[in-house]
């Protein structure tokens, strides 16, 4: 007789991981923390989001030259919100803005990081190096904003673009192409995952998910993700992340210089200007302009003043309807929105601002069989719903602007593919006699562990839990018995 | 492989017993003949439009390059498509007027909330010229709410089915019939050709060859309602809203024409319909009952009590737009009062009336109606049915079944006499009640029987699954109206239903069996799976708590026996006799003791109980849309007192997981589903687990059912083939239940298939004129 232990290896559906600017500084090591103070930019970006209290706090203490008893600080606030001040305590130590420091006496107090509040000064009050971009010299040649923000979406949608159509078509539109250099970003992000068979990139789970983000939060997680490689590149990260948040305190419209900045900078504002982030005429010239997509950068929930043209207005504002007879209706007439749709509706009509599909189970479990949640499906919808789908009644009283039986649909066929129920197990065959089966089988129905039996094939599956007792017992059973 | 084969056999042999029993598909034969008769213009399908134009690379058709976007694209409702869809936000501003003209000219495809698909089809225009629209202004007024250009195919498309059609009328006033047109370049057409020009009735001093008359305009029948709200008209392109006024009002200027005509020999009627369809000249029949001197009035009027709403009105307004009667077919959701339209139209018409239902009950239930709504009384109005025969002597309004009309055995002498006076007859207006129901040969065969000037079809579901219904379009006259029933839900004119799909796990034991087992024993399996035996005694435990009254169908006698009596309720079914009905019908009405009652398939149509409001499915006919809509219909009427914003009544069908039901259930709610209703699935019932009255909860009770469920012989599906409709002497159009195996719906793609065929040569448009 022999036994086999098989596991089955279960997916666990990874989810992207979408961090702000705290949580994303959080997980560095602190030494590179203490790198990155040293620009006041960044003291400035990381002063801004901060919770309020840890705000208070930084600001009554930066010009105290001496560490602060904690007990101290505690007293700044009421009793009732001993809550949010520790979060507020935690959240400074965390980002290595202070410090534990101990004072004559042994009460524990706080100090701040030194370069930290020198910066944050420097940042606030100025002197030292001017840290802001500098202006370009012979005379302001500012750009419309309609035109910027035009140009940023134009180039943040090629990127999107390409994540939807890589895999099925290989007819690339001119002006929609992206550098090899975006593609391993976007491969590196998980975003996309290279096809087994011929190489080519595919979206995956957690590139559908990205999709479903605003362009705000998408570009934030997209430039961390450039951040997290650019060390291969060559390129020194505190300078990158100084070089962003300079851009997000610039001024829309305005021209700034590149002169002046070092040659790893310079290919970071060549990357800048593919995704949309900054506009430059010409490469090799010396003036640049931050578009819409890097102000605010650090923030996924800042509101975007509506991006570019009316029919963009229109798409950011929602555009699908959904009926409850599974007919989607998108006013778009962007093949970005429309490739998204395709990826879980069967698309029928096209009209000029218009196109017609309808969710059907084959298309939703291509979708499924994509990696693709019904939760993301859902809320893609949901997201985009047509303010037409959000008053009626139903949506009031639901809180939901679909139609409930559309949504139970999509996850009833998502629930249909996970009908299995896997256990864990140990399989024991090839039985001398069926006396012996027989034997260890009424033993492992008697100990609650029998998972499965054959009699005829003298098969059994014992839970994996139940596997030592079985054993134990067969090997004393064979011991006894012969 | 080798099932499907089996399948397909099995499926071919059920459709011959099919046959044989329901004498459905003989038309097949007698279709060829009239090969010739089909004008041109009825073949063609704009479906076929798009054949050519590309699709992108998301596999939708790309209408792009076939029309242009205008600038003030947001200020028009519609798009439409070369293939003859239209599809209507009904949230634009000019949505009432794009809704009403799009009934008019193209068929609903789905309406729920927000967008609203139509489809051009050469009925729908046909329908459209039949009620005065005219070729240019069809188009133009497309073209004007159309956020794109026309694409070039629908404009020919439009033109092509509309230039020769609903030009030439027959009228018969004075008792002589006359054919008219206001065109006289048709009628001088019409007069050249030689088979018209022979049955042309020639005066003896015959001075002009066209008489010219001028009709006087006469006030409407039926007032427009005056509150006919002009919305705020800065949303409102104003090309958009001068041309509704124009339409609206060309329809009843239509009278003020000048039309010309000449009068036909009434021996050649026949003929000259015929040859008129030859060259591309449909005659639309209608009816001058104000100057027919020939047919007394009788004296019936509607009750000052009986109030039309709006869309009633509208209705009937269609009917009679132009003071004379069309014939035609209005839609209305059932329980949004059909009966009321039908009386009304009587009342209108004021001639001999005949109604035509399909079951004994109904036939008290629109005697009732005409009591209600009309002044008629007892005297007035004659049954005739095999329980019931009236004198029918000196009566108005005569109400009958189908069957009883198209009887073909032997009747009581009694019957003979009345049918004798029937035949004779000649009927001011004939109302069908559930036109859909009726296969087209059996119209026909009424049609030759009775002598009507006018012909009102009524149905709630103008939908067949073998697509019969095109005929019914030509046979009694084109689709006048049809109502959007999300509106009238909204507005209260009818019940609000949640509409659920309860999913009833089959037990282990019961799939096995129904995995082997043979076609028809799978059918008792999954409808006597003890789980949804469970589920429905939980609901109906449910709703009797709440102070519901239910009525619980199944298609299958076996089951519905065995729940009814298990449970004791009563029920109805085949050979429960008529009085045994009533008796059953009233103490549910009343009797507050009695809230639940099974019925079979018996019940579908023209039951009358507007107390249920909980409706329980627990077998049915296969993918049937249409028995489907028709049940919703039985809890569909207003309750009283009911909030119009919340669910106030239930429509629950129980399918059994991993069988057959489950896709059957798919086809039948499509087309519920494409009217605006939702459903809702309802996977697991919560507390009916830890309900210890419920029936088959332990193995070995379950195992006694499911040894039931396998002794049941085939005597016990047979059961199923209920003998007759009332009465049960009645000839066969009630046994089109089939046999039991047909129920399971298999056979409906043979069906479908056998009528394309014949569809592809012959077009059902005038088929009556074969006689």
């Amino acid at each position: 007789m022999t036994s086999k232990s098989g596991s089955i290896l279960l997916m666990k559906p990874s989810n992207i991981d979408c961090k702000d600017l705290q949580s994303y500084l959080k997980t560095r090591p602190p030494e590179l923390l203490e790198k990155i103070y040293h620009y006041p930019t960044i003291c400035l970006a990381v002063y801004r989001e901060l919770p309020e209290i840890s705000r208070q706090f930084v600001i009554r203490i930066l010009f105290v030259e001496q560490p602060v008893p904690q007990a101290v600080v505690a007293s700044w606030g009421s009793q009732i919100f001993a809550k949010e001040q520790a979060i507020a305590t935690s959240c400074l130590t965390e980002l290595n803005v202070w410090r534990v420091a101990a004072i004559p006496g042994g009460l524990p107090a706080w100090e701040l990081s030194s370069t930290f509040s020198k910066n944050l000064k420097i940042a606030l009050l100025g002197g030292g190096r001017p840290w802001s971009m500098s202006t370009f010299m012979d005379g302001p040649k500012p750009k419309e904003v309609s035109f910027l923000d035009t140009y940023a979406m134009s180039r943040w949608r090629c990127v999107l673009h390409y994540m939807v159509g890589a895999g099925s078509n290989s007819k690339i539109r001119e002006n929609e192409g992206i550098s090899p250099d975006a593609v391993r970003i976007l491969l590196h992000a998980n975003l996309m995952r290279r096809d087994e068979r011929d190489g080519t990139p595919s979206i995956t789970r957690q590139g559908f998910q990205f999709l479903l983000l605003n362009s705000q939060a998408q570009v934030w997680h997209f430039m961390l993700q450039y951040l997290d490689t650019c060390e291969e590149r060559g390129l020194n990260l505190p300078e990158c992340l100084s070089m962003l948040f300079q851009l997000s305190f610039s001024t829309l419209g305005k021209d700034y210089s590149s002169e002046g900045m070092s040659s790893g900078m310079l290919t970071f504002l060549q990357h800048l200007r593919e995704f949309g982030l900054v506009y430059q005429r010409k490469r090799k010239e010396g003036r640049f302009y931050p578009t819409r997509l890097s102000l605010n950068i650090t923030n996924k929930n800042a509101i975007v003043p509506s991006v570019g043209n009316d029919d963009d207005k229109v798409e950011e504002n929602g555009y699908i309807v959904v009926e409850t007879n599974f007919r989607v209706y998108a006013y778009t007439d962007s093949n970005l929105q429309v490739a998204l749709l395709g990826l879980f509706t069967e698309l029928l009509y096209r009209f000029p601002n218009l196109i017609v599909g309808v969710l059907t189970r084959d298309s939703v479990r291509q979708a499924l069989k994509g990696g693709i949640t019904a939760e993301q499906i859902v809320s893609y919808l949901q997201q985009y719903a047509h303010p037409n789908m959000i008053n009626t009644e139903s949506a009031v009283k639901t809180r939901s602007s679909l139609p409930p039986t559309v949504v139970d649909q999509i996850k009833l066929w998502e629930n249909e593919r996970n009908r299995f129920v896997y256990t864990e197990g140990v399989v024991y065959n090839q039985f001398l006699s069926q006396a012996d089966f027989i034997t260890l089988r009424d033993y492992a129905l008697s100990i609650n562990v029998l998972v499965w039996q054959s009699e005829r094939n003298r098969t059994m599956v014992v839970t994996k839990n139940g596997h030592d007792d079985v054993k134990k017992f067969w090997k004393r059973y064979s011991k006894n018995g012969g | 492989m080798e099932k499907s084969k089996k399948f397909k056999k099995d499926g071919k042999r059920r459709k011959e017993e099919a046959t044989v029993i329901s004498h459905f598909n003989e038309e097949t034969a007698t279709e060829k003949e009239s090969e010739s008769l089909v004008p041109g213009a009825a073949l063609k399908n704009a479906e076929k439009n798009d054949e050519n134009i590309n699709e992108d690379e998301y596999g939708a058709k790309d209408y792009r390059s076939q029309m242009e976007l205008k600038l003030d694209h947001n200020n028009r409702p519609l798009w439409i498509a070369p293939n003859g869809h239209i599809f209507l936000e009904s949230f634009s501003p000019v949505y009432k007027h794009a809704h009403d003209f799009l009934i008019a000219i193209s068929e609903p495809v789905c309406r729920p909330e927000h967008i609203h698909e139509y489809k051009l089809t050469a009925y729908s225009l046909y329908a459209a010229v039949s009620v005065g629209l005219q070729t240019h202004d069809i188009i133009e007024y497309l073209k004007r709410l159309s956020k794109t250009s026309i694409p070039p195919g629908i404009d020919e498309f439009i033109r092509l089915c509309t230039l020769s059609y609903g030009k030439v009328k027959l009228v018969l006033k004075q008792n002589r019939y006359f054919i008219e047109s206001p065109f006289p370049e048709i009628l001088q057409k019409l007069l050249k050709d030689p088979v018209i020009k022979e049955c042309r009735l020639k005066h003896v001093d015959i001075t002009e060859d066209i008489s010219s008359t001028d009709i006087n305009p006469k006030k409407p029948l039926i007032k427009p309602s005056s509150s006919d709200d002009k919305e705020a008209s800065v949303f409102i392109p104003d090309d958009i809203a001068n041309y509704v006024d124009k339409i609206d009002n060309d329809e009843e200027d239509e009278i003020n024409l000048n039309t010309v005509s000449f009068e036909v020999n009434q021996e050649h009627i026949e003929i000259i319909q015929k040859r008129c369809i030859e060259i591309e000249h449909p005659l639309l029949a209608e009816y001058d009952f104000r100057n027919d001197s020939h047919n007394p009035d009788i004296n019936i009027d509607l009750k000052p009590a009986a109030v039309l709403r709006p869309y009633q009105e509208k209705s009937l307004r269609k009917m009679f737009g132009n003071g004379r009667a069309r014939s035609g077919v209005i839609v209305l959701p059932c329980g949004a009062g059909k009966s009321l339209v039908g009386v009304t139209a009587c009342c209108t018409v004021r001639k001999r009336a005949l109604v035509l239902c399909n079951s004994g009950v109904s036939v008290e239930q629109w005697k009732q109606q005409f009591k209600m709504w009309s002044t008629a009384d007892d005297s007035m109005i004659c049954r005739f049915t095999s329980d019931a025969k009236d004198k029918p002597m000196g009566c108005g309004i005569l109400v009958t079944t189908y069957s009883m009309i198209t009887h073909t055995q032997k009747r009581s002498w009694e019957a003979e006499q009345t049918m004798k006076w029937l035949q004779e007859q000649e009927w001011g207006i004939m109302v069908l009640d559930e036109v859909h129901t009726i296969p087209a040969k059996m119209f026909r065969r009424v049609l030759t029987i009775v002598q009507s000037h006018c012909k009102l079809g009524l149905t709630a579901t103008l939908l067949r699954e073998d697509d019969k219904i095109a005929d019914l379009n030509f046979l009694i006259g084109p689709k006048l109206y049809e109502a959007n029933w999300l509106e009238l839900q909204k507005r209260g004119f009818i019940a609000r239903v949640q509409c659920a799909e309860v999913w009833c796990p089959m037990s282990p034991e019961f799939y096995r069996e129904y995995l082997t087992a043979k076609q028809s024993k799978k059918m008792l399996l999954f409808v006597m799976n003890p789980s949804k035996f469970r589920s429905t005694q939980f609901l109906i435990k449910y709703h009797e708590k709440r102070g519901d009254k239910t009525i619980v169908f199944s298609d299958n006698v076996f089951a519905l026996k065995h729940y009814a009596i298990k449970m004791n309720k009563p029920f109805i079914y085949g050979p429960t006799s008529q009085n045994e009905r009533i008796q059953i019908l009233q103490n549910f009405k009343f009797n507050t003791k009695v809230n639940t009652i099974f019925v079979s398939k018996v019940a579908d149509t023209s039951f009358d109980l507007p107390e249920a409001n909980v409706l329980i499915q627990i077998s049915s006919h296969g993918g049937s849309r249409r028995q489907e809509a028709q049940r919703l219909g039985r809890i569909l009427r207003a309750k009283k007192g009911a909030l119009a914003e919340q669910y106030n009544a239930f429509f629950y069908t129980l399918v059994s997981q991993d069988t057959m039901e489950m896709s059957y259930s798919r086809k039948r709610q499509r087309f519920l589903v494409n009217q605006g209703y939702s459903y809702k699935v309802i996977t697991h019932l919560s507390g009916m687990e830890t309900d210890k009255e419920l029936f088959y909860t332990s193995r070995e009770e379950q195992g006694q059912l499911l040894q039931q469920v396998l002794m049941a012989t085939d005597m016990d599906c047979e059961e199923e083939r209920v003998p007759g409709e009332l009465g049960g002497n009645q000839k066969p159009f009630s046994k089109r239940t089939g046999i039991l195996s047909s129920m399971s719906g298999a056979d409906d793609g043979v069906y479908m298939e056998n009528k394309r065929k014949a569809n592809n040569n012959v077009h059902p448009l005038f088929k009556k004129f074969r006689g």
